[in-house]
């Protein structure tokens, strides 16, 4: 291929890199100067990628905005970028989490400051990276890339375990994502090429061709790296951990966009790669992710901190973008990648008002509060507004997901119909944590007397919260653009799937009529609006 | 007989690793006229030589091919020697420059240094350079005895003696190992010539396959031991504490470099085809096996170790492993060049990396020379900042997390071993990388996430320069491989020329 | 081929046989009449003072060291002499380098105090 011009893919990508670039120069004493500096480049990058939108054409399912480079010539390595409508929705999510969580830093925040705001800026340039990058090397580098702001994240701003869950969450990602080094390393090495396109391209045309059993351990190298950052059941140990222990704004990053880096991976890799395994092993996938569903509500029930309780419900609520994903039908992927962007949103929510109410009260017990809405009404209302996106209230954006990815597993043709009812299952039982614990935190009697004299929200704190809701409600009211976004690539995305007479054989007796593809987008923005 | 002319010896080509060791003669022999106060004249005039020569070679490399055979085919002026070369001689460089505030400071400013390290040097590049199982031998001497010497620089301290003495020892008997099997070889083939051994290998007129087989695997063992592969490894940690930190962040980059740069030429020129079949390489399993043992023994001892210097002697021999198993899918021939190529570009990733992470141990280490623990770095991010972001860099580097050399370098590695079809070996290679992250990251913790009264010694100064050159090194081979890979490219197809 | 070595075998049986005949058969034909006079070391036939194993200063050891290197350098120069006018150019500078080398060792020897006695 060509080298093609710097497109606004990459400079959207590395402007985090020319802001950190700024702060470095900047003396450590200047917080101040140093955090408007990071909020501003943060805006810069939302607005930013908001010209991508601009540019973007949805109607085409193919990659655009691309940036192509010959980055090691002789060795088959590019630095190959673009975005499709499968990642634009994540690269916008992730733009416009930082700014929030850049904001939400500025009080809690206090010692290394500089440092703080440097890492923040690499996690962004590294997440956007995974996002666009289309070539297996560079997905490698970026992948591994967020691993080491995030430790340091966890590991110097955190609460008191704050060491020993920085280095789980850092073996326990990069031991999954070294197996999927070596699927990458097979894949460069017997397609002689690391361009994502191109290696599609030859399988397409027959140029190569997996042996036998060679792609069900290819797709276990790459589920490996995902299902530990997404995390499914069972590999998701590190997970409550290293969000319990982490500052609010880390916490935010990882709900937020660090765990989508796995189920992006999955959909931009797993699926269009290894359509064979991925049906093969779809059931076994939805059933990890059922599993987690109501394994992760279950433990979220349980839980006497907040924290813990949202960590926990990170891990039922990815299960149900896993569940989406694997229903490999286009109504499945788009109720997934909606899902993404709403877990993102919600739990996001969540993070930032369990750090709102820890501020205040340095104290996360659910005990130890009671009655806050007397308190703070502005930040109940609020709350509950976030509580109910959460657990998926008709209306706000948290149904629109939710409801897509039952309708994709009920109409797919690889997922028995149990899968839905489990999952549905799961969908009371958020409602019963989350309630429980709005119950617990926000109603009844002020218990305690310290809480009688907690100060309101100031402005930053609002300013974090008030985009979070208009865009709950945005997707819940009228989701249709964000759809339309994804809706061809998803299509061209599920074609093997669930084109009949193609190289799959679909299993007719546990599905009903397959779907067309275009129909079963728009059955997916259906509901009710 | 025709006599040769001085032409015929082509002595330009030679001039890296020969003018290195005259130097040396020379910076000796200034160093003896040296008052106290004009010390430093021996940093200077070190320095100087090496960057002269390091401009020089630069020069060397795409020899028309009449100019690439010294000394009647003795000494080999391919890209492979021009690339060997250049890793030497950037070692050297840091060598030098990480040493000279340390020795003063820990009371051990002997003049002589200089000149030890640059021979040393120039054995390293000679290794690579040799066309003949001679040359390879003295070579490995040149590059040793300097070695133990520097050891045992910090005399009548008990650890640094141990240290020399263990080293001369062992390095004795190592090179024993080698001479026999190089003794070996020429009575199997009639001749000591690496190409002349290769014709006659695979024209089949060789005395007694037996014996070829048993003179390779003496040589194997005798090159096993300079590189620290396991099971001939034990001498590597005690060395590597007792000897004077300087001393040992050279060792650890240069005896490496020479092990590897000999066990390539050897191996790949000379016997490509030892068991004789057609196109398989009998050592090829040998060597996989022993860069699985190694990648695995060194990177899970290292998690034991609290003393920084046996930390890194163990990390020392799991990266040999990582790069054995370059070497064992260089025994594939259609994964040979690529796999030497790798091999070389993580030798160049490797001595950023390590001589800079021994720097800034060089750097933490107190007046007293105690040697440095884990715990010495407890804070050192607030003391020092950058000192301690230029050793997460290395630290991240050597195990492996972008955006360093490191990773690079160990993806070319997995490549070639994967594109050898040895994937169980790259298996092997990726998880003890997260082993191996394990306590790499443990420094990073100290560094950043503990408090404690970290502090290093030495202020602004050669040091950090040294410190600044390899973390630039380091950052500049991750992001843009580029610019070495192409020179390293190069460097393995004619060196297989035979 | 390894056969064209067997004179050397031969040659080396021999030597041992020899050496192992001439000292077996003399202790056995031998008149044997050993007195205290006559076991003790041979001294020039003067009565032995003092333990043979004297401690030598370690200086002897270096100046022997010292003999060797310069020593070995005279074996390399004479043959090299005997062929100078053959071998031309390349022997003189060769030769030329070698001798540097060497003299920058004995000044560092020199410099270094080893010819120091005291």
């Amino acid at each position: 291929m060509e080298n093609t011009p710097i497109s606004l893919t990459t400079i959207v990508t590395f402007l985090p890199i020319a802001g950190l670039i700024v702060v470095l120069f900047i003396n450590r004493e200047r917080e101040d100067i140093i955090r408007w500096v990071t909020l501003g480049t943060a805006v810069i990058t939302f607005l930013a990628s908001l010209g991508m939108v601009a540019a973007f054409d949805a109607s085409n399912p193919g990659l655009q905005l691309e940036t192509y480079y010959n980055w090691i010539p002789g060795f088959n390595i590019s630095y190959h970028v673009a975005v499709d409508g499968l990642s634009m929705l994540l690269v916008l999510l992730t733009t416009f989490i930082m700014p929030l969580a850049v904001l939400a830093s500025f009080d809690p925040i206090k010692e290394r400051v500089k440092l703080y705001y440097c890492m923040l800026l690499l996690i962004e340039t590294a997440m956007l990276g995974v996002f666009v990058t289309q070539d297996l090397f560079l997905f490698y580098i970026f992948w591994e890339f967020t691993l080491v702001p995030m430790y340091f994240l966890i590991g110097i701003w955190g609460s008191e375990n704050r060491v020993y869950a920085a280095i789980k969450f850092f073996l326990y990602t990069m031991a999954g994502s070294i197996l999927m080094l070596l699927a990458i390393l097979w894949l460069g090495v017997n397609g002689d090429t690391f361009n994502l396109p191109t290696l599609l391209e030859k399988l397409a045309s027959g140029a190569l061709v997996f042996p036998e059993g060679v792609e069900v351990l290819l797709f276990i190298g790459f589920f490996a790296a995902f299902a530990v950052k997404v995390p499914l059941w069972p590999f998701h140990s590190w997970l409550p951990d290293a969000h319990y222990e982490a500052p609010t704004a880390g916490s935010v990053i990882l709900a937020g966009v660090l765990l989508k880096l796995g189920t992006y991976g999955f959909v931009r890799f797993n699926l269009p790669l290894f359509p064979q395994a991925s049906i093969d092993l779809a059931p076994v996938v939805a059933a990890l992710a059922v599993i987690g569903i109501l394994y992760g509500a279950w433990v979220s029930y349980a839980q006497k901190d907040v924290k813990k309780l949202v960590a926990y419900s990170s891990v039922s609520h990815l299960g149900f973008v896993m569940l989406g994903i694997f229903a490999l039908n286009a109504q499945g992927v788009q109720g997934g990648i909606m899902q993404m962007v709403n877990h993102g949103l919600s739990t996001g929510g969540l993070f930032l008002l369990v750090g709102m109410l820890y501020e205040r009260r340095h104290t996360k017990l659910m005990a130890d509060f009671g009655g806050i809405w007397k308190v703070m009404p502005l930040f109940g209302a609020l709350s509950l507004i976030i509580v109910l996106s959460s657990m998926g209230l008709p209306g706000l954006n948290g149904f629109v997901g939710e409801f897509t990815i039952l309708l994709g597993s009920m109409g797919s043709n690889f997922l028995a119909v149990g899968f839905t009812v489990f999952a549905a299952v799961g969908v009371i039982l958020a409602a019963v944590y989350m309630l429980y614990m709005f119950g617990k935190v926000y109603m009844g009697p002020v218990i305690h007397p310290e809480n009688e004299r907690l100060p309101g929200l100031d402005w930053k704190e609002v300013a974090v919260l008030v985009p979070l809701i208009i865009m709950i409600f945005w997707i819940g009211l009228y989701p249709t653009p964000f759809f339309g976004m994804m809706d061809s690539s998803v299509d061209a995305l599920v074609t093997p799937y669930t084109a009949p007479g193609g190289s799959v054989t679909a299993a007719p007796e546990l599905a009903p009529a397959p779907v067309a593809a275009g129909e079963a987008a728009s059955v997916g923005l259906a509901p009710g609006y | 007989m025709e006599l040769p002319t001085l032409q015929d010896l082509n002595l330009a080509v030679t001039l890296p690793s020969m003018g290195l060791a005259l130097w040396a003669c020379v910076v000796l022999a200034v160093g003896l006229f040296l008052p106290e106060r004009r010390r430093h004249w021996n940093l200077v005039l070190s320095l100087g030589g090496i960057v002269a020569l390091f401009l020089y070679n630069l020069t060397l490399f795409d020899l028309p091919a009449d100019r690439q055979s010294a000394f009647l085919g003795m000494y080999r002026a391919d890209n492979f020697t021009a690339f060997v070369n250049l890793i030497a001689l950037v070692t050297a460089f840091f060598g030098v420059l990480m040493a000279y505030e340390y020795l003063k400071r820990t009371h051990i400013d002997r003049g002589e240094y200089y000149p030890l390290l640059l021979i040393s040097t120039s054995g390293a590049m000679l290794m690579g350079a040799s066309g003949d199982l001679a040359v390879l031998f003295v070579a490995l001497e040149l590059l040793s005895i300097p070695l133990y010497i520097m050891s045992g620089l910090r005399r009548p301290n008990a650890a640094s003696e141990e240290s020399a003495l263990k080293y001369f020892l062992l390095g004795a008997f190592s090179s024993a190992f080698l001479v026999y099997g190089v003794a070996l070889v020429y009575g199997a083939a009639g001749s000591t010539d690496l190409s002349e051994i290769f014709h006659r290998v695979n024209a089949g007129l060789i005395l007694d396959q037996g014996l070829l087989l048993a003179g390779a695997g003496l040589m194997l063992v005798g090159l096993g031991f300079k590189v620290a592969a396991v099971p001939f490894h034990m001498w590597t940690p005690d060395v590597y504490q007792g000897a004077p930190t300087a001393v040992t962040g050279y060792m650890s980059v240069g005896a490496k470099l020479g092990g590897f740069a000999g066990l390539l030429r050897v191996f790949i020129v000379a016997l490509p085809a030892v068991s004789g079949a057609g196109d398989a390489t009998g050592w090829q399993d040998t060597i996989a096996l022993i860069a699985a043992l190694t990648m695995i023994l060194g990177n899970v001892v290292a998690i034991a170790q609290r003393d920084v210097k046996r930390m890194l002697g163990y990390s020392s021999i799991a990266h040999a492993g990582y790069i054995l198993m370059g070497a064992a899918a260089a025994g594939s021939p259609d994964v040979r060049d690529f796999a030497v190529s790798a091999s070389l570009f993580y030798l160049l990733a490797y001595a950023f990396t390590n001589l800079g992470a021994f720097a800034v141990t060089v750097a933490i280490e107190k007046d007293d020379a105690t040697n440095p623990q884990l715990d010495d770095f407890n804070g050192l991010s607030k003391t020092r900042p950058v000192l301690a972001l230029a050793m997460a860099l290395f630290m991240l580097s050597l195990t492996g997390i972008p955006p360093t050399a490191g990773v690079v370098g160990k993806f070319f590695l997995f490549q070639a071993a994967v594109n050898a079809g040895m994937v169980w070996l790259a298996l092997i290679g990726v998880i003890t990388s997260v082993v191996s992250a394990f306590y790499y990251l443990r420094i990073v913790v100290n560094m950043y996430l503990r408090e404690g009264p970290g502090e290093a010694q030495a202020q602004r100064s050669f040091l950090g320069v040294a410190v600044g050159l390899a973390a630039v090194g380091t950052f500049v081979l991750g992001v843009a491989p580029v610019l070495f890979l192409d020179l390293a490219q190069r460097a393995v197809l004619v060196a297989l020329g035979g | 081929m390894i056969e064209i070595y067997l004179p050397i075998v031969v040659l080396l049986v021999i030597s041992v046989a020899l050496s192992v005949v001439i000292l077996f058969f003399s202790r056995i034909f031998g008149p044997f009449r050993p007195n205290r006079r006559k076991l003790t070391p041979y001294e020039s036939g003067m009565t032995p003072i003092g333990p043979a194993q004297r401690r030598i200063p370690v200086k002897f050891y270096l100046v022997a060291v010292l003999f060797i290197i310069f020593d070995i350098e005279v074996i390399f120069i004479l043959p090299w002499a005997v062929v100078f006018r053959d071998l031309g150019a390349v022997a003189l500078v060769g030769m030329a380098v070698f001798i540097v080398i060497l003299l920058i060792a004995f000044i560092y020897e020199w410099k270094k105090g080893a010819m120091v006695w005291e």
